[in-house]
C-alpha cells in the first residue's frame, strides 16, 4: 500500500509539473480614464543591456523629467530572455498590475507579441509622427493601418574590418566596398594566406548572419503574406549555400556565444565582423585597436535584387494599453525618441546606437569623422545604408523558421544532405510546427 | 460544564481534525488539482497568446509528426539511455569503495565527491561552457599531453555536444547518487559480510550476492530519480549551447534540445503556444510514468 501511495504522490508530482504551464485567458480589458494633464505620474519602463538600451533610457528620463518634474520614471533592467518570459506569463495570465507601461520589443518578434496579444498594446497611430521614422522599422509594428509603437535603434549591418590585416593581404577600401559573399569568401582566403588571420569568427549555429543575407535580397523565410517560404526560396537556397562555403574554406574562427564571439575579433585574432551598427560600441571597448578599424557597406548575395544594405535585430519601444498613466508614457517616448534631435546625436556619441528617427540624421554627430576608425565617416555611412535596407514583414515565425534551418544545417555542412534537401526537409518540419 | 461523551468527543475531535486539514486540502486543490486539471483542458486547444481555439486531440496527433518534438524526444532517451546507467554505476562503485573502512580521509574523499552536488546548475554549466571550449582548457590540456592533435569541436558538433552534457551531468551528479548508496551501505549489518567470509565468499561474491540485493530498494530510488530528472533536463542544455535562450537552435543541429527545452522554446521563444506546449508535458509525465513503473516492475517491488 505504501509503494502504491508513494508512487501516487511521484505521479501527482510529475502532474504538477504539467500544470506548469500557462493558462491563457481572456485579456482584461481596463479602460481607463486618460486624464492626466499636467504630466505627473509613474512611468515604468522594462528593457534589457544596461550598456546600451538601459543607459539610453536613463540619458532619456534625464531629459524628460527636465520639463515634467513630477512624473517619475522607473527604468528596469531584465535580461532579454527573462523579460520576454515575463512578458509572456503576465499578458497571458490577463493580469495586467505586474505591467511595465513602456516596454522594449525587438523587432523579430514585434508582430508575434501584437498578433498573440490583440489589445494589449496601444495603438499610437495619430499620436506620434511614424513619418519621420525609417520606413522599414514602422512596418514592422503595423497591423491593418494601425501603428503600435515607436521605433528605436536600428540594426543597420555593415562589414566592420581591419584596415591593417587587409592592407597587409593587399586589399584597400575600394576593393571591399559593394562586393559579394563570394568575393568575401576569396578576401577571407587571401587574409588568411598573408596574414594568418581568420576572417571571421562564426557561430556555426547562429542563424544572425542569415538574417543578413536574407533581408539584403528582400526575400524571408515567408512571402509577404506569410506563407512558407523555404524550399523554392533561391535567396535562401543562396544563403545556406553561402554558409557552407565559408565553413568549408576555413577562413572562419568557430566561436560558441556572444562572449567567444566577442573575443574573436578583441583578441585581434579575425579580420572582420559583419553585423548590425550595435556591435560598435563592442568593437571599440577594445582601445588599443583604435585606428586600425574600418566599415564597408555589408557583402551581398549574388541573387537578384540583392542590395549591399541590410538589417540585424534593433528594438522598439512598445506602450501597454493597461498603463494607468498611458499618456505620460505617450508623451514621454514623444518628447525624447521623436522629437528630441539632441538626444539622438548624444547618444550617438555615447553609445554608438544609430536611432531611426530620420529629421535626427542630419545632426553634427552623424557628420563627425571617427578617429578609432580612422577618420571615416561611419555614422554618415550608417545612415545612408540604412535608407537602402529592403523593408521586410519578419512574421510571427522567424525563430521557428531559423530553428528548423539550423537544425539541418550540421548535414549540409557535412554534405550529409544537398541544400535542396535540407530546405525541403526544414520546411516540411515548419510546415507541421506551425500548422500551414 | 458539561460533560462530553466519548462518543462525541471523537466527533469534536474529528470535526477538528477535518477543520484543520481543510486549509491544506483548499490549497491542495486551488494550486494543484485544478491546475492539473486545467492543463489538461489546455492540451486540447492550439493557442496564439490569448488567441485560444479548442482542437480537440489534433495536438497529440500533431505530436507525432513534429519533427522537432521526435527530435526533442531522441535527445532526451540519448541521455537517458547512455547517462544514468554510466552515473549510478560509477556512484555504486565510488560508495562500495569509500565504504571500506580501512581507506584513509574517507570523509575527505566524500565531502569530495558530494561538492558538485551543492553547486547551482547554472553556475556549473557557464563554467563547463568556457572548459570546453574550442580554446579552452581542456582542449589545451589535452592537446599538451599530445593526446589529441586538432582540438575537439566540443560544442559545435552535434556528436561531442552530447558527450560534453554527458561530461557534465555525470560530474554534478554521482556524488548526489553516491550519497544515497552510501548511507544504503551503512544500514547493511556488518554480521552478513563477516559470515559470508566465514563460508569463503571472495569480495566480488559478496558484492553482488550481499550489497546488490540489499541495496536493491535504494537503486530502484535512485534510478527513477534520476529518470525523473534526465527526462526532465533542462537547465544544462540551455546554458551549454550557443547563446542558449537567443541561438537558432539548442546545441548544434538541436542536438542538446531536451523536451524541458522545447516546452520552454514553445511558450517564449516561438510564438507562444500554450496548449500545444501543454500536449508536451502532458507527453513527458506519461513518459515517466511508465518508466517508473517499468523500473519497479523490473525490481520485483509488486505488492
Amino acid at each position: 500500500m505504501k509503494r502504491v501511495l508513494s508512487l501516487l504522490l511521484v505521479v501527482v508530482m510529475l502532474l504538477s509539473m504539467a500544470a506548469c504551464s500557462k493558462e491563457a485567458e481572456k485579456p482584461a480589458t481596463t479602460p481607463d480614464a486618460p486624464a492626466v494633464a499636467g504630466n505627473s505620474g509613474k512611468v515604468t519602463i522594462w528593457a534589457w543591456d544596461p550598456n546600451f538600451n538601459i543607459a539610453i533610457m536613463n540619458e532619456a528620463k534625464a531629459r524628460y523629467q527636465k520639463d515634467n518634474p513630477n512624473v517619475e520614471v522607473e527604468i528596469v533592467d531584465i535580461a532579454k530572455g527573462d523579460l520576454e518570459q515575463k512578458l509572456h506569463t503576465n499578458l497571458a495570465s490577463g493580469v495586467t498590475a505586474g505591467l511595465p507601461d513602456i516596454v522594449l520589443i525587438e523587432d523579430y518578434n514585434a508582430q508575434k507579441y501584437l498578433q498573440s496579444y490583440p489589445g494589449s498594446f496601444a495603438d499610437l497611430s495619430g499620436k506620434v509622427k511614424h513619418s519621420d521614422f525609417v520606413n522599414y522599422k514602422v512596418g514592422l509594428m503595423t497591423i491593418d493601418g494601425k501603428v503600435y509603437g515607436v521605433p528605436f535603434d536600428t540594426g543597420a549591418s555593415g562589414f566592420y574590418y581591419r584596415s591593417d590585416y587587409l592592407e597587409q593581404a593587399g586589399y584597400k577600401h575600394e576593393d571591399l566596398v559593394n562586393i559579394t559573399w563570394n568575393q568575401f569568401i576569396e578576401i577571407g582566403k587571401k587574409v588568411k594566406e598573408k596574414t594568418g588571420k581568420k576572417m571571421f569568427g562564426f557561430g556555426l549555429d547562429d542563424g544572425g548572419l542569415m538574417r543578413v543575407m536574407l533581408q539584403s535580397t528582400n526575400q524571408w523565410y515567408f512571402d509577404k503574406q506569410g506563407n512558407i517560404n523555404m524550399a523554392n526560396n533561391e535567396a535562401l537556397k543562396a544563403a545556406v549555400k553561402a554558409y557552407k562555403d565559408i565553413v568549408a574554406s576555413d577562413i572562419i574562427k568557430p566561436t560558441s556565444g556572444w562572449n567567444e564571439w566577442v573575443a574573436a575579433f578583441n583578441s585581434g585574432d579575425t579580420a572582420a565582423v559583419v553585423t548590425g551598427v550595435w556591435i560598435t560600441g563592442s568593437i571599440k571597448a577594445e582601445a588599443s585597436q583604435s585606428g586600425k578599424w574600418k566599415v564597408a557597406p555589408t557583402p551581398r548575395l549574388d541573387v537578384a535584387g540583392a542590395v549591399n544594405a541590410s538589417n540585424l535585430g534593433g528594438s522598439s519601444w512598445y506602450v501597454l494599453e493597461s498603463s494607468k498613466n498611458k499618456d505620460v508614457a505617450v508623451d514621454f517616448l514623444n518628447k525624447v525618441y521623436a522629437g528630441d534631435n539632441d538626444f539622438y546625436q548624444k547618444i550617438l556619441i555615447d553609445r554608438g546606437a544609430v536611432g531611426s528617427y530620420m529629421p535626427a540624421q542630419g545632426g553634427a554627430s552623424y557628420a563627425a569623422d571617427d578617429a578609432f576608425f580612422g577618420g571615416q565617416k561611419v555614422y554618415t555611412d550608417f545612415s545612408e545604408w540604412m535608407k537602402k535596407i529592403p523593408s521586410i514583414n519578419y512574421g510571427l515565425y522567424t525563430y521557428e523558421a531559423d530553428s528548423a534551418i539550423f537544425s539541418v544545417m550540421p548535414d549540409v555542412y557535412s554534405g550529409a544532405l544537398s541544400v535542396e534537401d535540407a530546405l525541403k526537409k526544414a520546411e516540411d518540419q515548419l510546415k507541421n510546427q506551425i500548422g500551414k | 460544564m458539561e460533560r462530553a461523551s466519548k462518543k462525541s468527543f471523537i466527533k469534536i475531535q474529528n470535526r477538528y481534525g477535518w477543520f484543520f486539514v481543510s486549509f491544506a486540502l483548499v490549497l491542495l486543490g486551488i494550486f494543484l488539482i485544478y491546475p492539473i486539471l486545467n492543463s489538461l483542458y489546455l492540451s486540447t486547444t492550439s493557442t496564439k497568446g490569448i488567441v485560444q481555439k479548442s482542437v480537440g486531440l489534433t495536438n497529440y496527433v500533431k505530436l507525432f509528426k513534429d519533427q522537432m518534438f521526435l527530435t526533442a524526444l531522441k535527445n532526451t532517451f540519448i541521455f537517458f539511455i547512455i547517462q544514468v546507467p554510466i552515473m549510478l554505476l560509477l556512484a555504486l562503485a565510488l560508495a562500495s569503495i569509500l565504504n571500506d573502512k580501512s581507506i584513509k580521509l574517507r570523509g575527505v574523499f566524500r565531502t569530495a565527491i558530494f561538492l558538485p552536488a551543492v553547486t547551482s546548475l547554472v553556475a556549473y554549466t557557464v563554467l563547463f561552457k568556457m572548459m570546453f571550449s574550442l580554446d579552452g582548457f581542456i582542449n589545451t590540456i589535452l592537446m599538451n599531453l599530445h593526446i589529441i592533435k586538432d582540438p575537439i569541436p566540443w560544442l559545435m558538433h552535434p556528436f561531442w555536444a552530447r558527450v560534453t552534457v554527458i561530461i557534465a551531468m555525470t560530474w554534478r551528479w554521482t556524488g548526489y547518487n553516491m550519497v544515497f548508496y552510501l548511507s544504503g551501505l551503512q544500514n547493511i549489518p556488518d554480521e552478513i559480510y563477516e559470515a559470508a567470509e566465514i563460508d569463503g565468499a571472495s569480495k566480488l561474491q559478496q558484492f553482488f550476492h550481499i550489497t546488490l540485493p540489499m541495496l536493491k530498494p535504494i537503486i530502484v530510488f535512485t534510478s527513477i530519480m534520476s529518470t525523473i530528472g534526465t527526462l526532465q533536463l533542462f537547465d544544462e542544455p540551455m546554458n551549454l549551447s550557443q547563446g542558449g535562450v537567443t541561438g537558432s537552435t539548442t546545441g548544434p543541429g538541436n542536438s542538446l534540445l531536451t523536451m524541458s527545452v522545447y516546452i520552454y522554446n514553445l511558450c517564449f521563444k516561438f510564438m507562444p503556444n500554450f496548449g500545444y506546449a501543454a500536449t508536451v508535458s502532458y507527453v513527458v509525465v506519461f513518459i515517466v510514468a511508465t518508466l517508473s513503473i517499468i523500473q519497479f516492475r523490473l525490481a520485483g517491488e509488486r505488492k
